[in-house]
């Protein structure tokens, strides 16, 4: 058993030593900034909390904050519930399974960038594939992206993008289950829905948790997709909390803001993941 | 506990083993390039430089500097250079200069910006006063090497070409729909009307990404004496021409989306000839030769509606320039191979040889046989009573930023020109 214990350090310590330097240890890095101001390279001034002071009072940054947020429940929603939905019916066909599993899961083997340039060019007013469809109709252009609209249309390439990595999760989960419950069931003469909601969601409550917190989670570090569709507009009405801290960080050189930034965004999302944990704090089934 | 200390110990023995493989070859290499010297018969030692630039990408200066750069070597066999140029879309270069120079991985010899971007790296003495650098020649520049001069009094870059910024011009369009070109301020915006009226978009321009726009309503709206202000003053003619761009937004002039689209589609959209107008820089012509509308754009200069006498001034100069490091310099090793492959840049040949692939105003010599679009923008520099740098160039980026980006909201009616202003100043001090 002792000898096992130091294989285990031993194997673990590469890891332990890159994640400490290209994880821990910039986040202190990171951190140790938001107390200055500086442009991250020359000019560096030590300035206690007034980042953070800024922070609270930062019109732009409570805007994207609150965005960020609504983009985590239609995320958490739509990303969660489709992969969910698409794997109770992936599993549940008996022909083509594997050709939907493919077709569900190649979004996310194509890059976010590549997917916001597609989707730049789909919503454009002028030359977008949308309007020239409408064009074509003999209708007017419509305006895709405004003040109002910008979230809903960064939201669709975003589920879009991930839905197939929770279906891929889910539908792990759901074949995982053993055929006995649901033969057993079959006997006390259980329906469709009945079959979903009072065997196979609880059965894969776990994973669902886990699709859950990693979709809060990631949805708090999107980036790529908001700044190649709106780069955070109309005005603000698109900015989220990755956006407007690499706009800070590096487009104004304000890195101590940056960071206080990047520090909020870390803090959000141990705080939601925290509460999604107890939320959904149930006891594990095993089979 | 042996089993542990034992595999310690291989692992430790395996790198030690790799270390002197290492040195083993490097030797190994130093022992060839001796007998190489010994053979052709010389004591030159070899050296390797590292430039960096923004030549690359899309630039169309990219494949000139890398011929230039093997043509010195060619010339120079002890010396090979390392082209770790990229290009100056999205300001990552700012971000490499910056990593590079605080991490002492300079270059030894870098085009850069000579503005507000090097002030650190000038402060921390991280580049050489050119005046004072021995072997170094500065003669035969014209205004631009000036221009370059420090508040501290030392030259630290010799420019290579300068830029302008101006009013691109679609005049088959102008043309086309019977409206004058605007070289008046009543023009312009009688420009932007009859164009609105039409499916043509008046000024193809990004809201968002409004440098140009920011900049040019800035100097239409003050004149010079103004645009040369710091965000400090709080020029009530920046926040005018902050006021005056919504206003023309109201009116149509920009496309719908503008508040989304980034410069990238505003060209692209004046490229498929969809706009009459763009502000845009010198550099703008490489992409329009490309789409075959070279012979059918002019460039003007932003009309001034404070001074219409003051018209013809325009935005300019000659903000990126060649700085040689301390570091390269102070080498006994690179510095006589550093300063031979600056005046080799700077000198008349490549500076013009670059300037031909570009378009753009040398800083030595002068361009002959120009096609004549080309040489309508030259004139606009030759014959402007005035040329400034851009306001981004030497004002606070944040507070730039700010500007810039909130243009938005002051097209939305959400905020003034004035509100916009001050809490850009704001962000400054």
């Amino acid at each position: 058993m002792k000898g096992d214990r130091l294989y285990a350090v031993l194997f673990l310590a590469p890891a332990f030593l890159i994640a400490g330097m290209f994880l821990y240890y910039p986040f202190f890095e990171n951190l140790l900034q938001s107390f200055y101001k500086t442009d991250g390279f020359f000019n560096s001034t030590f300035i206690g909390f007034d980042n953070y002071i800024r922070l609270f009072s930062d019109e732009t940054a409570r805007v994207a904050t609150l965005n960020s947020l609504e983009l985590i429940v239609y995320v958490t929603i739509f990303q969660v519930g489709f992969a969910l939905v698409l794997a109770i019916m992936v599993d549940a066909i008996r022909r083509g399974a594997g050709f939907f599993r493919t077709a569900f899961f190649f979004p996310i083997v194509i890059s976010g960038a590549a997917i916001g340039l597609m989707f730049t060019l789909i919503y454009n007013y002028r030359n977008g594939l949308l309007n020239e469809i409408l064009v074509s109709l003999g209708l007017e252009r419509v305006l895709w992206l405004t003040e109002q609209s910008s979230l809903y249309m960064v939201a669709i390439p975003t589920v879009w993008n991930y839905v197939g990595f929770y279906f891929v999760i889910l539908l792990t989960a759901i074949q995982k289950i053993p055929n006995d419950f649901y033969e057993a069931a079959k006997l006390e003469g259980i329906t469709g829905p009945q079959k979903m909601f009072k065997l196979t969601i609880p059965l894969i409550l776990s994973d669902l948790k886990t699709c859950i917190v990693l979709a809060i989670t990631g949805t708090l570090k999107i980036f790529e997709l908001v700044y190649i569709i709106t780069r955070g507009g109309p005005g603000d009405s698109s900015e989220v909390l990755g956006t407007y801290m690499y706009q800070k960080a590096f487009e104004d050189t304000a890195m101590g803001y940056g960071a206080t930034i990047a520090v909020l965004i870390v803090v959000l999302g141990l705080l939601l993941a925290f509460i999604t944990n107890k939320l959904l704090k149930r006891d594990e089934v095993t089979y | 506990m042996k089993k542990f200390f034992l595999i310690l110990a291989l692992l430790v023995m395996s790198l030690v083993l790799i270390a002197c493989g290492g040195t083993d070859s490097d030797s190994s290499g130093d022992n060839t390039s001796d007998d190489n010297d010994k053979e052709e018969g010389t004591k030159t030692e070899e050296v390797e430089l590292r430039v960096v630039t923004t030549m690359a990408g899309t630039d169309p200066a990219g494949e000139v500097f890398q011929a230039v750069l093997d043509d010195f070597q060619e010339e120079n066999n002890h010396i090979t250079i390392v082209n770790d140029s990229q290009s100056a879309d999205a300001g990552t270069i700012r971000t490499k200069i910056n990593t590079d120079f605080s991490s002492g991985n300079e270059p030894d010899l870098m085009f850069y910006f000579n503005t507000v971007d090097a002030e650190g790296i000038i402060d921390e003495g991280k580049v050489v006063s050119l005046e004072d650098a021995e072997g170094v020649d500065l003669s035969g520049f014209n205004s631009m090497l000036e221009q370059q001069r420090n508040d501290d009094g030392n030259i630290y870059a010799a420019p290579q070409s300068g830029f302008y910024e101006a009013i691109f011009v679609n005049t088959a369009l102008f043309e086309e729909h019977g409206v004058a070109l605007p070289a008046t301020w009543e023009e312009y915006e009688a420009a932007i009307k009859a164009f609105a009226e039409t499916d043509i978009i008046p000024v193809a321009a990004s809201t968002e990404d409004s440098y140009y726009v920011v900049e040019h309503y800035a100097l239409a709206a003050g004149g010079m004496e103004d645009y040369k202000k710091d965000i400090s003053d709080k020029p009530a003619s920046w926040a005018e021409a902050l006021d005056l761009i919504g206003e023309h937004a109201g009116l149509g002039a920009f496309p719908q989306d503008a508040a989304t689209i980034d410069l990238a589609m505003a060209q692209d959209m004046f490229k498929r000839e969809q706009a009459a107008m763009i502000f845009e820089g010198s550099w703008f012509w490489g992409q329009l030769e490309e789409a075959g509308l070279g012979d059918k754009v002019t460039v003007l200069p932003m009309p001034i509606k404070a001074d219409p006498s003051e018209t013809g001034s325009i935005v300019g100069g000659a903000s990126q320039a060649w700085f040689i490091s301390t570091k390269s310099y102070e080498n006994e090793d690179t510095r006589d191979a550093v300063v031979k492959l600056f005046n080799y840049i700077t000198s008349e040949e490549t500076i013009l040889r670059i300037a031909e692939a570009t378009g753009q105003p040398p800083a030595k010599g002068e361009l002959t046989d120009l096609p004549a679009h080309i040489k309508a923008g030259h004139d606009l520099v030759t014959n402007a009573p005035a040329v400034e740098l851009p306001i981004n160039d030497r004002i606070y980026p944040e507070s730039f930023t700010h500007a810039r980006t909130n243009v938005p909201a002051i097209v939305f009616g959400e905020k003034t020109g004035q509100q916009v202003l001050d809490e850009a100043a704001e962000l400054a001090e």
